[in-house]
């Protein structure tokens, strides 16, 4: 059974988040303060971490942090009562790899942890190699020269998604359907602040990336220089 | 001479500075021309009168010595009218004193000369009037005139003469000539003198006044531009201060006057952040509450089929009312970041025709369901521009909605056309319209054209502001047209180039004749 772990003070929203998950079949971890969630995540070990921005204690993107040391793995999924460019791309940069604005519709929710917790194995199987890089899809790892890179999910998919057609020019409307599986582009800042965290990974340079290169205007593309137009 | 013309009308300095120098000038050439004349008269008639009491003196000694030569049988006439003549010279420090001895009658008698001058004077040089007086009248007489030399040097002088009698050798005129040299040097330098000290005295009276306009003008100057900065909204600068005269006093009141004027800004300034402060805080505690209804409800709509008739229907407008809350509440926060001025650009170069067509797409559902076609001009063709893609979408979603929503099922038409510089996106509908006195109106928010008429479906009210507000972040621009019965046309105009010139609309908002 997939388990969630819920952060959030407002008791009552964690409670019908938790009818809501538990009508589709996922068990519920509640935590209500900042400074108690990484010890519930420690003890619990969930599948997927669903993160309010303000909490008492310590607040969300610091919370964030903190579970991304301890894990890599785990997807993480931002909850905020504020739309505001600042907070989403400071919670993105502290590795939460999805973020949802109240109010959000519960489908919508229950849509999303699901594309984050589905296993993007597609039709390929083996391993895939950009650059110097060797990508083993069945075990989920990405490694250079033998050692291993440690990504997230998230990052770890959206690697996929561009190694698999190595050359072709995804927008970043087609890089949120394929790695977030949103059907109308809302922010294209995410595909930018994680393309951003998976260069400072993967690249030697990551101010002249050679593995996602940048194409003007449009979008991304695995491997080559990035032409300019 | 416009351009001195403008200099003058502009600069108070200038202005004041050329008054004084005319004044002055004049004041000082009255004065000056008439202290000439006062000093060059006096002059004049000391030199005349002591010219006369001189002549009379010399003449009465001539006269005298003549008498006395006549005593004598053997009398030298010839000799004596010699040394009256020649007597000149004795006082010669004084210089310029001649005489002249004539015989009335024009002839020579006993050895005296019928004329005989001192000096090579020329004897034409007496004036005639003053011989014609003299000749008929036994006192003496004077007259300025020239004295005239055989070498022909003309001096202005005064002769003073004298008719009398020598016995035994008839009537003789005898005249004294003063030259003015000594009188005109000293009028010459008295007349330069003059001029240097007019000349001095105008020059320290425009050394002060500008002195004195400079320190006054000044800190005129300065509160001008000043005055001027806090037009510009710079709210710092102050006037430097010192002393307690008037000058300082209107630093002092001009201070406190910006001083009041930045209070009050700020004041008002704080006011609208905590009013927006307080819309963008409500919003934002509105939506955890309004999360845990939206689930809530969704609950209770999924489970709707068990539930009788009412209570299901009820569960089904709850949920559609909350859409709309949520709409609202969203389109509230937006309108409160435009307020505090913190909505954001981001700006990318996108094909905005591709982005008309996908909302054209999204909303063909919604003109299905109202009966409403579609017609696209103008598309099939990449037309690149800097944009909010997100914003823009918005802006294009709204416009299609409402025209959707007041198109009474008539088509709605979406053009596109770009020239060089911009980009405009035309929806026009044939439906209910508007008269040209709401055209500014529809951006406003909550606004209605018939109160009486019910808020359409999903609409907020909000939206064509909004729609305003995003086409204003790019630079770009939304105008109406309109007209009762006839539909509207709503025409988004962008630039291509984020802060480029759409000036040049690639459509206009008024439709053609045969388009009406």
């Amino acid at each position: 059974m997939t388990s969630i772990m819920v952060v959030d003070d407002d008791q009552d929203l964690a409670e019908m988040l938790g009818i809501v998950l538990n009508g589709v079949g996922m068990e519920v971890d509640l935590v209500s303060r900042g400074d108690e969630a990484l010890e519930v995540f420690k003890n619990s070990q969930p599948d997927l971490v669903l993160l309010d921005i303000m909490l008492p204690g310590t607040d969300g993107i610091e919370v964030c942090r903190e579970i991304r040391k301890h894990s890599t793995r785990v997807p993480i999924v931002m909850l905020t009562a504020k739309s505001d460019t600042h907070d989403i791309v400071k919670g993105l940069e502290a590795g939460a790899d999805d973020y949802m604005v109240k109010p959000f519709k519960p489908s919508e929710l229950v849509a999303r942890i699901r594309t984050r917790l589905r296993r993007v194995t597609g039709d390929i199987n083996g391993t895939l190699t950009i650059g110097d890089l060797a990508i083993d899809i069945v075990e989920h790892t990405v490694a250079r020269g033998g050692k291993e890179i440690p990504l997230t999910r998230l990052e770890f998919d959206l690697l996929v998604a561009l190694a698999k057609e190595p050359g072709r020019v995804f927008t970043r409307e087609a890089l949120l359907g394929e790695v977030w599986g949103y059907r109308h582009s809302t922010d294209t800042r995410l595909v930018n602040v994680h393309i951003q965290r998976l260069r400072a990974k993967i690249e030697h340079d990551p101010e002249n990336p050679t593995i996602i290169s940048t194409v003007r205007g449009v979008g991304y593309k695995a491997g080559g220089s990035g032409s300019r137009s | 001479m416009g351009r001195l013309f403008r200099l003058f009308r502009r600069s108070l300095f200038l202005k004041v500075f050329s008054l004084t120098a005319v004044i002055s000038i004049a004041l000082i050439y009255v004065v000056g021309s008439t202290l000439y004349g006062r000093i060059t008269g006096g002059i004049f008639e000391e030199k005349i009168v002591s010219a006369i009491s001189e002549g009379r003196s010399a003449i009465q000694y001539a006269e005298y010595r003549f008498t006395i030569t006549g005593l004598n049988p053997k009398s030298n006439y010839r000799e004596l009218a010699s040394e009256v003549v020649k007597s000149a010279n004795v006082r010669a420090e004084e210089s310029g004193r001649e005489v002249i001895l004539i015989n009335s009658r024009g002839v020579k008698v006993n050895g005296i000369p019928a004329v005989s001058t001192s000096n090579f004077l020329e004897p034409e040089s007496v004036p005639t009037e003053l011989r014609e007086r003299v000749r008929e009248n036994p006192d003496l007489d004077w007259q300025r005139g020239n004295l005239a030399y055989v070498n022909g040097k003309v001096i202005p002088g005064i002769f003073v003469g004298k008719a009398f009698d020598i016995s035994g050798a008839g009537r003789y005129e005898m005249y004294l000539a003063y030259d003015f040299v000594a009188q005109q040097n000293n009028i010459d330098l008295i007349g330069r003198s003059l001029w240097v000290t007019g000349i001095l005295l105008l020059a320290l009276i425009l050394l002060t006044a500008s002195v004195v306009l400079r320190m006054v003008i000044k800190p005129v100057q300065v509160a001008a531009e000043i005055a001027e900065s806090l037009t510009t909204g710079d709210l710092k600068n102050r006037m430097n201060v010192k002393g307690e005269d008037e000058i300082a006093r209107l630093g002092v009141a001009f201070n406190q006057m910006a001083t009041t004027l930045a209070e009050q800004i700020a004041r008002l300034e704080n006011l609208s952040r905590v009013q927006q402060r307080f819309v963008s805080d409500v919003s934002h505690e509105l939506r955890t509450p309004l999360t845990t209804i939206r689930m809530a409800s969704d609950v209770i709509h999924a489970a709707r089929s068990s539930f009788d008739p009412t209570v299901a229907r009820s569960a089904e407008l709850l949920l559609s009312q909350i859409e709309k809350f949520e709409h609202l509440l969203q389109d509230l926060l937006e309108v409160s970041r435009f307020d505090a001025e913190a909505a954001v650009l981001s700006l990318d170069r996108i094909d905005i025709s591709a982005l008309v067509l996908k909302c054209v797409e999204d909303i063909s559902v919604l003109a299905e369901e109202k009966g409403v076609l579609l017609n696209l001009n103008g598309f099939g063709e990449v037309i690149q521009a800097e944009a909010d893609s997100r914003r823009i979408e918005r802006i294009i979603r709204n416009l299609l909605t409402n025209a959707i929503d007041h198109s009474e099922s008539k088509p709605v038409d979406v053009t596109i056309a770009h020239n060089d510089d911009s980009v405009s996106i035309g929806v026009r509908d044939y439906g209910v319209g508007l008269s040209s006195q709401y055209w500014n109106r529809v951006f406003d928010r909550f606004w209605r054209a018939d109160p009486s008429r019910s808020r359409i479906r999903g609409g907020t009210g909000l939206g064509l502001s909004i729609a305003r507000e995003d086409a204003i972040l790019h630079g770009g621009e939304i105008r109406v047209w309109g007209e009762l019965g006839k539909g509207a046309n709503f025409v988004l105009t962008l630039p291509k180039v984020s802060g480029g010139d759409i000036s040049n609309t690639p459509i206009k908002e008024i439709p053609t004749a045969q388009s009406l």
